[in-house]
């Protein structure tokens, strides 16, 4: 197989270098289409999937609910697989996907931003030094948004490679970072194309479809070094980092999150507080709120819910022993803060009240769920505690 | 009125001959109950199931505004599911619907404590749970 492979291998690379000498050196023969292949198929599957990678990632985190986790993990996954690629193929891609073919260089990217101001000069094979800045600052920014979006997903949702190391503080603090990193690559990619239609116009390249092709009307730079790719090394290389990357990740996934409640079943608390609503889980509210409730069971919400005082008294220390201030997952840092008002409630917390902003009034009041504090009838976890975004299914509104 | 109910009518007070669908455990909660009733009154001549039906249908001012009756959550029919004010279902209250019903005593015991405070803003007496009891095992 190898040698096979490499033979064809090397005829794409003899190709790129044929084209010129045939327009050059053979005017006898038909004039070749005077193109260069520039961007080989690694730097094109490359750009038009990072592309999709982080369409889907960014419309997913700004616009898309709480349940849509996944894709946006779909599309973060994608963008940190793509660069592990690139930063491979920058080294074992052809000449133009070389790193080295675009260096950056602080007085060839004064020399080109001159000529542009002169209105001089033309069309480069590779990118252009001020197209290489945008390169790399993307390239950067992206590892940055999945670094900190990885470090928030362990903080705040506890999943991942990072839930068992990363606390929920951690966490928050990090989301501002990943949210405001996410917008500056918004910001950037609108300068990108700004770019891409400039030196377009500039230089009557196409640069858009030069991507899709791979050819632009230009010739060799004659100082430039050709180089083959090396599609072989390079998926070994992908292949390694890729397994080690991925073992790590499973080795650290397994880890118990950091801060997640396991308790042992409690059937008591489950036979006596389960059977007018969830047994909700003691992290959801402080061991301040779990007292007074324990402490007004005749007059609960409007009922009577009283127990015998030797179960009630073993369920109040079930509870405070397991309230929120002992968990550190979203929920228990969210409902950890009573309202004043009303401290024995769960959904009057602001924290509650915050994360369910956008859930429409009348759909608490659906005869599938009934009333606000009914968490298991759109919270598939609720019984865990997890309270995770991709458990949230909220049930169709049924008008009768 | 169904031939079933009027057969209870007659029939009450007599354990042992309820037209029910009440096993051994309901009996024995019966005559717990009885057992409490002749000593709370004297003049206690039986369980009846339309009392307990009035008793299940009735509305209250005496209790928790947001329970002025046992249908609140338990619904009109007995044999559907109900629902508590925090949205979950509660099993049928028939016994033909639900047949784990009334065969524990402590557990009855509990929630008469509760429901008749909610409702009624007093405990029911012994008389009331057992009325309760027959109509709900003659459902
Ligand atoms: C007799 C039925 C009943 C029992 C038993 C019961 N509860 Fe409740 N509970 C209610 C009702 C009704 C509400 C208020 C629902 C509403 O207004 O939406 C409530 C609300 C709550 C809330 C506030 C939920 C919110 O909306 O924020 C907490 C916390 C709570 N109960 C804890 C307990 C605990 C702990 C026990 C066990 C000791 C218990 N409950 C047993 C009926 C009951
Ligand atoms: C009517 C359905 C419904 C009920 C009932 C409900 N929730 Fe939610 N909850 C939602 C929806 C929808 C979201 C996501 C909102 C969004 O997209 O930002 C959510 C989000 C949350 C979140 C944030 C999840 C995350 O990390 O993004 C928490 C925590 C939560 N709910 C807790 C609770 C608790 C605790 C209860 C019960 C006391 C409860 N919810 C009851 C619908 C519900
Ligand atoms: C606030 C809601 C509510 C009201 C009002 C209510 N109940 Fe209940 N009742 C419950 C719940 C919840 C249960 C326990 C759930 C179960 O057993 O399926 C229950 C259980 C019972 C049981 C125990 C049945 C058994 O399995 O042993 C009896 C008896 C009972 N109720 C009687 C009454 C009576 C009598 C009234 C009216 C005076 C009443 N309830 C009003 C909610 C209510």
């Amino acid at each position: 197989m190898q040698p096979r492979a490499t033979a064809r291998l090397l005829l794409i690379g003899d190709r790129l270098v044929n084209i010129e000498r045939r327009s050059t050196d053979n005017p006898g023969r038909p004039p070749a289409p005077p193109t260069l292949l520039v961007w080989d198929w690694g730097v094109r599957v490359f750009h038009w999937a990072l592309l999709a990678a982080v369409l889907l990632a960014s419309g997913t985190g700004f616009l898309a609910p709480a349940n849509w986790l996944n894709a946006h993990l779909i599309g973060g996954t994608a963008i940190v697989a793509l660069l592990g690629f690139r930063l491979v193929w920058g080294w074992n891609g052809s000449t133009y996907a070389r790193f080295a073919s675009f260096a950056l260089r602080a007085p060839r990217i004064v020399m080109h931003l001159r000529e542009i101001a002169s209105g001089r000069g033309a069309g480069e094979p590779g990118h252009n030094p001020v197209g290489a800045v945008m390169v790399y600052v993307l390239l950067a920014l992206l590892g940055l948004i999945s670094l900190t979006g990885l470090v928030v997903l362990g903080g705040v949702v506890k999943q991942g490679p990072l839930a068992g190391l990363t606390s929920y503080a951690v966490g928050r603090q990090w989301r501002g970072a990943h949210e405001a990193l996410a917008i500056g690559l918004l910001v950037l990619i609108v300068g990108h194309l700004a770019g891409v239609v400039f030196e377009s116009l500039r230089t009557g390249e196409n640069l858009a479809l030069a991507m899709l092709t791979g050819r632009k009307h230009v010739r060799a730079v004659p100082g430039v070094v050709p180089h083959r790719a090396h599609p072989g090394r390079a998926a070994l290389l992908c292949a390694a980092i890729g397994l080690v990357a991925l073992l790590g990740s499973v080795r650290l996934a397994a880890l118990p999150g950091l801060g997640v409640p396991v308790l042992a079943p409690e059937p008591l608390y489950a036979r006596e507080c389960g059977s007018c609503h969830l047994a909700y889980p003691p992290s959801l509210a402080s061991a301040a709120s779990w007292t007074t409730v324990m402490a007004g069971l005749t007059d609960h919400f409007g009922e009577n819910a009283e127990l015998d005082a030797a179960s009630a008294a073993q369920l109040r220390s079930w509870l405070v022993a397991h309230a929120s201030e002992t968990a550190d997952t979203r929920v228990a840092n969210l409902m950890r803060v009573a309202d004043p008002a009303s401290p024995q409630r769960i959904t009057t917390t602001p924290g509650w009240r915050r994360v369910h902003g956008d859930v429409p009034e009348s759909l608490f009041r659906a005869p599938k769920v009934g009333a606000k504090g009914a968490c298991a009838a759109c919270h598939e976890d609720a019984a865990t505690a997890r309270f995770d975004p991709q458990a949230i299914a909220v049930p169709k509104e049924t008008n009768p | 009125m169904k031939p079933a109910l009027l057969a209870a009518v007659v029939l009450a007070g007599t354990l042992g001959t309820l037209p029910s669908h009440a096993g051994p455990t309901q009996t024995a909660v019966l005559e717990t109950y009885a057992a409490q009733a002749k000593v709370a009154e004297p003049g206690f001549a039986g369980f009846s199931v339309e009392r307990g039906k009035a008793l299940f249908l009735g509305r209250f001012t005496t209790g928790k505004p947001d329970t002025p009756s046992c249908t609140t959550c338990h619904t009109t029919d007995p044999r559907k599911e109900g629902q508590t004010r925090a949205g979950k279902v509660i099993g049928p209250m028939a016994l033909s619907a639900k047949p784990d019903r009334y065969g524990v005593l402590a557990e009855a015991e509990k929630w008469f404590a509760r429901n008749c405070d909610s409702v009624l803003g007093r405990a029911c007496t012994p008389r009331e749970k057992g009325d309760f009891i027959s109509f709900m095992v003659s459902q």
